[in-house]
C-alpha cells in the first residue's frame, strides 16, 4: 500500500518537474554562454579565454538547437569548435609562449573606460527592445529544413554563395602570402 | 500550454545576442593583446549570427534568409580569422610582441 502510495509520488514529481525540463535545460545553456562570454573577456590568460570562447560557442550551438536548426548548431560546432577555435590556439603556440607574463589586463582605468563603453550599448539596445511592439507573433514549428536551406542556396542565392567561396579563396591566398613574405624578408 | 516555455521567447535571444555584443566591445577595449581582440570580435560575430537566426524563427517561418546569413557570417568569419592570424604573426616576427598599444610604427 504504502509502495504505491510512494510510486504515485515518485511519477507526480517526476511529471512536475518533467513539465520544467525544458526550461531548465534552456536556462542551463543561457547561463553557460553568458558565463562562457565573461570567462572569455575578463579572464586573465589567453588560454583561458580560448576555453571561454569554446564555451560560448558550445552555448550557441545549444541556443540554435533550442531555434529549431540543427544543422546550424552542427555547423557551428564544426566551423568555430572545430577549426577557427584550433587555428586560434595554434597562431597563441606560434606567437611564443604570451601567457607567461600575465599581462593582458591593462589597469583598472581602461576596465573602467571598457565597461562604460560596453554598458552604454548595453543601455541603449534595452531601451530600443523595451519600445518596441510585441514582437511575437506566435510560435508555431520552424519548418526550415536542411533541404529548404540548401534549395535556396543553389536557387536564389547563388551569386552570393560563389561570392563566399571566391572570398575564402583569397584569404588563403593572402594568408600564405603573408606568411612568406615575412619569411623572405626575415 | 505549449508555447509557453522559455526557449520560445524571442526576447531572450535578442538579449544574448545583445550581452554578447556587449561582451566583444568590452574585450576590444580592455584586452592588451591583438590576439584577444581577435577573440573578442569572434563573440560579436556570434552575437550578430544568433541575432539572425532568432528574427528569421520567431518572425519569418518561410523563409530561411537568416539562417542562410548566418552560414555566410561563419565563412566571413573564418576568412577573417585566417587574415587576421597571418597579420598577427608578422607582428610578432617584425617586433616580438603582439600588443596593440605599443603598435604605433604606422601611426605616423
Amino acid at each position: 500500500m504504502s509502495l504505491s502510495e510512494l510510486m504515485s509520488l515518485a511519477a507526480s514529481i517526476s511529471t512536475r518537474i518533467g513539465a520544467y525540463l525544458p526550461d531548465l535545460i534552456f536556462l542551463a545553456i543561457t547561463a553557460m554562454t553568458i558565463i562562457g562570454a565573461l570567462m572569455t573577456v575578463i579572464s586573465r590568460s589567453i588560454i583561458y579565454a580560448l576555453m571561454g570562447l569554446v564555451v560560448v560557442m558550445f552555448g550557441i550551438a545549444g541556443l540554435y538547437i533550442c531555434l529549431n536548426s540543427p544543422f546550424l548548431a552542427m555547423m557551428q560546432i564544426l566551423i568555430y569548435v572545430g577549426a577557427i577555435t584550433i587555428l586560434i590556439a595554434f597562431a597563441i603556440m606560434l606567437a611564443g609562449p604570451m601567457y607567461k607574463h600575465p599581462g593582458e589586463w591593462r589597469g583598472p582605468i581602461r576596465f573602467a573606460g571598457a565597461l562604460v563603453a560596453a554598458v552604454l550599448p548595453f543601455v541603449f539596445l534595452y531601451k530600443v527592445l523595451m519600445r518596441t511592439d510585441r514582437l511575437q507573433a506566435g510560435v508555431d514549428e520552424f519548418g526550415i529544413t536542411t533541404k529548404e536551406i540548401g534549395r535556396a542556396l543553389f536557387d536564389k542565392l547563388t551569386l552570393p554563395f560563389e561570392l563566399i567561396s571566391l572570398l575564402i579563396v583569397v584569404a588563403i591566398i593572402g594568408a600564405i602570402m603573408l606568411a612568406l613574405l615575412s619569411k623572405g624578408e626575415k | 500550454m505549449t508555447g509557453q516555455f522559455l526557449y520560445n521567447n524571442l526576447y531572450i535571444y535578442l538579449f544574448i545576442s545583445v550581452f554578447l555584443l556587449c561582451a566583444g566591445i568590452l574585450g576590444i577595449a580592455f584586452r592588451k593583446t591583438l590576439m584577444g581582440m581577435l577573440i573578442s570580435v569572434e563573440l560579436i560575430l556570434n552575437g550578430a549570427g544568433l541575432n539572425f537566426v532568432a528574427l528569421n524563427r520567431f518572425l519569418d517561418r518561410d523563409n530561411a534568409y537568416g539562417v542562410i546569413f548566418t552560414l555566410f557570417i561563419m565563412g566571413i568569419a573564418a576568412a577573417e580569422v585566417a587574415i587576421a592570424l597571418g597579420v598577427i604573426l608578422l607582428i610578432f616576427r617584425r617586433y616580438r610582441h603582439i600588443e596593440g598599444e605599443k603598435l604605433k610604427d604606422m601611426k605616423e
